[in-house]
């Protein structure tokens, strides 16, 4: 940043607390992204986008007000301040709720860095659209491929938090991810397959092999294609499957990231994102699943999208459980809801997605723990008679409260008597979540863990986005609902 | 801004952008909102945004190449960095397939006029009557108001100036009975707060939890169902989204022709149903000139000025059109179909509200909304997605209470088939689009087996 954060943070630190504020945070953000598309071959788009702007959070007679701007001067983080003030004081009108935050150590003058060995944002275009542009070559040239779409995308943050309890944090994090749809179109219909590789807390060396092995995944995007145009459509029914980590990532985000917010399962997000069946009187005592499953949050996460030093309320990264042996053990937290539930600190899940929003509880990243057994995924898929082996996402969908959940994938693998015999499509699986998990009766190794993610989860009114990683192993779950998606549409 | 507002901000880029050309777009965005759960306010905010978009066409071997930068701008240096980065993405993409003649366009006399303020007094007016609806000890309220000003300085090196304003609104009432086991919701859209009848809203999600105190076990199954304009939106407004004529005429989407090319022109059901979208229309008006910083099937920066048209992609049932940009109509070889920012719905045939279309249904299910939708299928356009906040059980034209809820796996395209009647288009909050989407005026549907796949315990 080219403005000074220090002097604009002490200006507005200084009319909040003369105001009698209790609380008063000044966070300064610029958010850098970047894009990339390329469609059968031609570059659709290059674009690139930085937003910088300062906020001011107050809590004054125990509500809290919010001010914000993306004018970064003196006289922006006054209006900034005052207009802070003066949304606590229509806040207090009507908030029956005194805020009052959990204790978090001051931690002074401090700085921290995702690491990363290329930066993301300072690669030329004309390198990336080189990288992309050779994808779409080598898959483009096989038979069943009528269509490529290539696209890159990558992101920095950088912010600096500073708080009336002499806090002064400095962050910067990056991220990057690609992904490839390989299009078949035939007497049939049409259908697609999308490289399996996940956005990371990494650089741009991510691209380049570090992380994720593209060689191998781009060789092999236009046979899975072909086979899939030829495979026969899923007997709807029970079965058994053996879900990969490119797969049950997603699954976890749903079904156990959202499930174990607070502020959900405390009714804050009811209007929009929805509440919690994980609601805290469970707390220690519900069965969320099996004996072996094991779930932490996690905001120190190696290459973790929700990885930080620091959470926007000033919280320092930790690491704890929300389900120990199948049972719920924990929530993720903010300070003002922690506090809520009798927790003496948060857990630092406070994040905004700009400097324009409120930092609201968002998901760390959320894992499922690898088995002690060193069981790889042929192990797994050896130990089911009648199943499906399930690779990559796909279409997601979860009702309010975080029960009822459907999923598709990339790939849907046929196995009889312990091995895989081709695939099939049209699989949809749809089970509910306390469901889902009791059934899960064997979990991988730590050979088979991958930390899988998103860029763009949403929540939150106004609607923020945020990135999350969900780390997992290969899992197998007894007699899920498998639909039909054809037969669901009707044909 | 310390040295130069947004719209000489626009101008100054403009000048930058040099010989090639290019499009400038100035943005400014004034926003207030307050959010309640549990009968208490949580979070509010009040912000001023401003942004800068650049499309720099840059003169290279073959035609031209364009790229897109955007950021704030304080200062005319902050510019100079624009336009660079801007130019420099430009050169790195190389030949645009969809390069087209920028249109002429007028110069607009208030284009230096300085941004719109958002006016807070309808925000206030929803805080106090939210305060006396929070008194009601008997069920706990929950929702979200917003309101927004949009003002946007459109410029071009073909000599178009143009300024537009633009509010948009929001309010979302949910209401819960104390034991959690109710749950009902109301919303609306619009230009403005200071209309919003908070109590209106009240009375409807407060009469919706007495509905629910009968809970009746419905089984999931193909049902007749009643389908409020807020769910009929969220519907119609993904079968918009995939209405692509590139994506038809390439054979990858619902919309593709069996034999290649489209089906333009194939009745999708024998109602006399119409989707439109008008960016002139009555109570939905919009910003009625392509302003695309990017390209798309949809969409093209070269296109940047040219007239939105009200477009009828399905008329009296029939599929009329597909949404296009210049370059992507040639491809598809159908008429060049840029879409507004809004939507209606209707059926000829259609009468009454929604309340009469469900007393009409005899027997049935009437869904007060859906939530969570994602397509399944791109071939038949299945999506999914949970009903919400009110599934009312229809027995002889009465409301005698609440099912459970359910997933649904639907075509919104498959489903205009069994349309079996149809109310009047009113004024709807799309609930699962209305972050991206929220101008629609559409009719309530009774849908003969509609597919709710699966249950849910959600309440």
């Amino acid at each position: 940043m080219n403005i000074n954060p220090e002097n604009l943070a002490a200006i507005a630190l200084e009319i909040v607390g003369s105001s009698g504020a209790s609380v008063g945070q000044v966070r300064i953000a610029r958010h850098d992204t970047r894009g990339i598309a390329l469609r059968d071959g031609q570059v659709e788009n290059v674009a690139s986008d930085s937003s910088t702007g300062l906020n001011v959070r107050v809590v004054h007679n125990g509500a809290w007000g919010f001010g914000a701007t993306t004018e970064l001067s003196e006289a922006g983080v006054r209006k900034a301040a005052a207009a802070a003030l003066e949304m606590a004081k229509i806040s207090s009108a009507v908030s029956t709720d005194v805020v009052d935050l959990a204790d978090e150590p001051v931690h002074g003058k401090v700085s921290w860095r995702l690491p990363v060995e290329i930066d993301p944002m300072q690669v030329p275009d004309s390198e990336v659209i080189s990288l992309l542009k050779s994808w779409h070559e080598r898959v483009s040239k096989h038979g069943a491929v009528h269509h490529v779409d290539v696209q890159a995308a990558m992101g920095k943050d950088v912010t600096f938090f500073a708080d009336l309890t002499g806090n002064e944090i400095s962050q910067e994090r990056d991220r990057t991810s690609a992904s490839l749809t390989a299009v078949h179109v035939g007497e049939n219909g049409f259908d697609d397959m999308r490289t399996c590789a996940p956005p990371a807390g990494r650089g741009y060396e991510y691209l380049l092999g570090t992380g994720w092995d593209w060689d191998e995944e781009l060789s092999r995007i236009p046979e899975y294609l072909d086979e899939k145009t030829k495979s026969p459509s899923v007997e709807a029914g029970l079965w058994d499957l053996v879900i990969d980590p490119t797969n049950l990532w997603l699954t976890i985000h749903e079904s156990i990231g959202h499930a174990t917010e607070l502020d959900r399962a405390l009714g804050y997000e009811a209007n929009y994102a929805g509440s919690s069946f994980a609601t805290i009187d469970k707390l220690n005592n519900f069965k969320y699943g099996s004996d072996i499953m094991n779930v932490t949050g996690d905001r120190t996460a190696a290459h973790g999208l929700s990885t930080v030093g620091f959470d926007d309320e000033g919280v320092a990264a930790q690491k704890w459980n929300l389900i120990k042996d199948g049972i719920l053990v924990g929530y993720q937290t903010d300070r003002n809801i922690a506090k809520k539930i009798g927790l003496s600190r948060s857990n630092g899940c406070a994040f905004a997605d700009s400097p324009l929003h409120v930092p609201i509880q968002r998901m760390p990243n959320v894992s499922l723990q690898p088995g002690k057994e060193e069981l790889s995924t042929n192990d797994l898929i050896g130990q089911v008679e009648r199943g499906i082996y399930i690779v990559g996402d796909k279409s997601w969908s979860i009702d309010m409260q975080r029960y009822n959940f459907q999923f598709t994938g990339q790939r849907f693998y046929e196995i009889r008597n312990g091995k895989i015999i081709g695939q099939l499509k049209d699989v949809v699986y749809q089970s509910k979540t306390p469901d889902f998990w009791g059934s899960m009766s064997a979990v991988g190794g730590k050979q088979t863990y991958l930390l899988g993610g998103a860029l763009n989860c949403g929540k939150g009114q106004p609607g923020q986005t945020a990135p999350v990683s969900h780390g997992c192993p290969s899992a197998v779950f007894r007699n899920i609902n498998v639909l039909n998606g054809r037969a669901e549409a009707g044909a | 801004m310390s040295e130069l507002n947004i719209s000489q901000a626009t101008e100054y880029a403009l000048e930058l952008l040099g010989n090639s050309g290019g499009v400038a777009v100035g943005e400014v965005s004034d926003s207030a909102n307050i959010r309640w759960a549990n009968s208490s306010l949580t979070t509010n905010g009040n912000s001023i945004e401003q942004s800068l978009s650049l499309a720099a066409f840059v003169d290279v071997e073959g035609g031209i190449a364009c790229g897109i930068a955007s950021g704030q701008i304080r200062t005319r240096d902050d510019v100079v960095k624009l336009v660079e980065k801007s130019k420099a993405s430009a050169l790195a993409a190389g030949v645009a397939e969809d390069a087209n003649e920028l249109t002429a366009g007028s110069q607009t006399i208030d284009f230096q006029k300085a941004p719109a303020t958002t006016d807070l007094s309808g925000l206030e007016k929803v805080s106090k009557d939210l305060g006396q609806v929070m008194k009601n000890t008997d069920a706990q309220y929950f929702g979200f108001s917003e309101i927004s000003t949009d003002t946007i300085y459109l410029a071009t090196s073909a000599g178009l100036r143009a300024r537009f304003e633009q509010s948009s609104s929001r309010f979302e009432l949910c209401a819960k009975s104390i034991d959690r086991s109710r749950s009902s919701w109301s919303g609306e859209s619009g230009i403005s707060l200071n209309n919003v009848d908070v109590f209106k809203h009240a009375k409807m999600v407060d009469q919706g939890l007495v509905h629910q105190k009968n809970k009746i076990d419905i089984s999931p199954g193909k049902h007749t169902v009643t389908l409020s304009p807020s769910a009929v939106a969220d519907l119609m407004i993904y079968l918009m989204w995939t209405a692509s004529a590139r994506e038809a005429a390439e054979g990858r989407s619902v919309f593709s022709g069996p034999a290649g090319g489209t089906k333009v022109g194939e009745q999708l059901t024998t109602r006399k149903f119409n989707l439109t979208s008008d960016p002139k229309y009555k109570g939905l008006e919009t910003i009625s000139q392509v302003i695309s910083m990017g390209s798309s099937s949809f969409a093209s920066t070269f296109d940047t000025g040219l007239e939105i048209p009200a477009v009828n992609l399905i008329e009296n049932g029939t599929l009329k059109a597909l949404g296009s940009s210049r370059y992507t109509s040639t491809l598809a070889k159908l008429p060049f179909t840029p879409l507004a920012d809004n939507i209606i719905v209707s059926d000829g045939n259609g009468s009454g509200d929604l309340n009469q279309l469900a007393a009409r249904m005899k027997d049935g299910l009437l869904i007060t909304c859906l939530w969570y939708i994602r397509e399944v299928d791109p071939q038949s356009l299945l999506l999914t997605g949970l009903t919400r906040d009110g599934v009312y059980v229809v027995k002889d034209g009465e409301i005698i209470g609440t099912a459970n809820n359910f997933r649904f796996n639907e075509s919104p395209v498959g489903m205009l088939n069994r349309i079996t009647d149809a109310g009047e288009p009113t004024f709807c909050l799309p609930r699962e689009w209305a972050d991206w989407f929220s101008r629609a005026k559409v009719a309530p549907l009774t849908i003969a087996d509609f597919n709710l796949s699966t249950k849910s315990d959600a309440i």
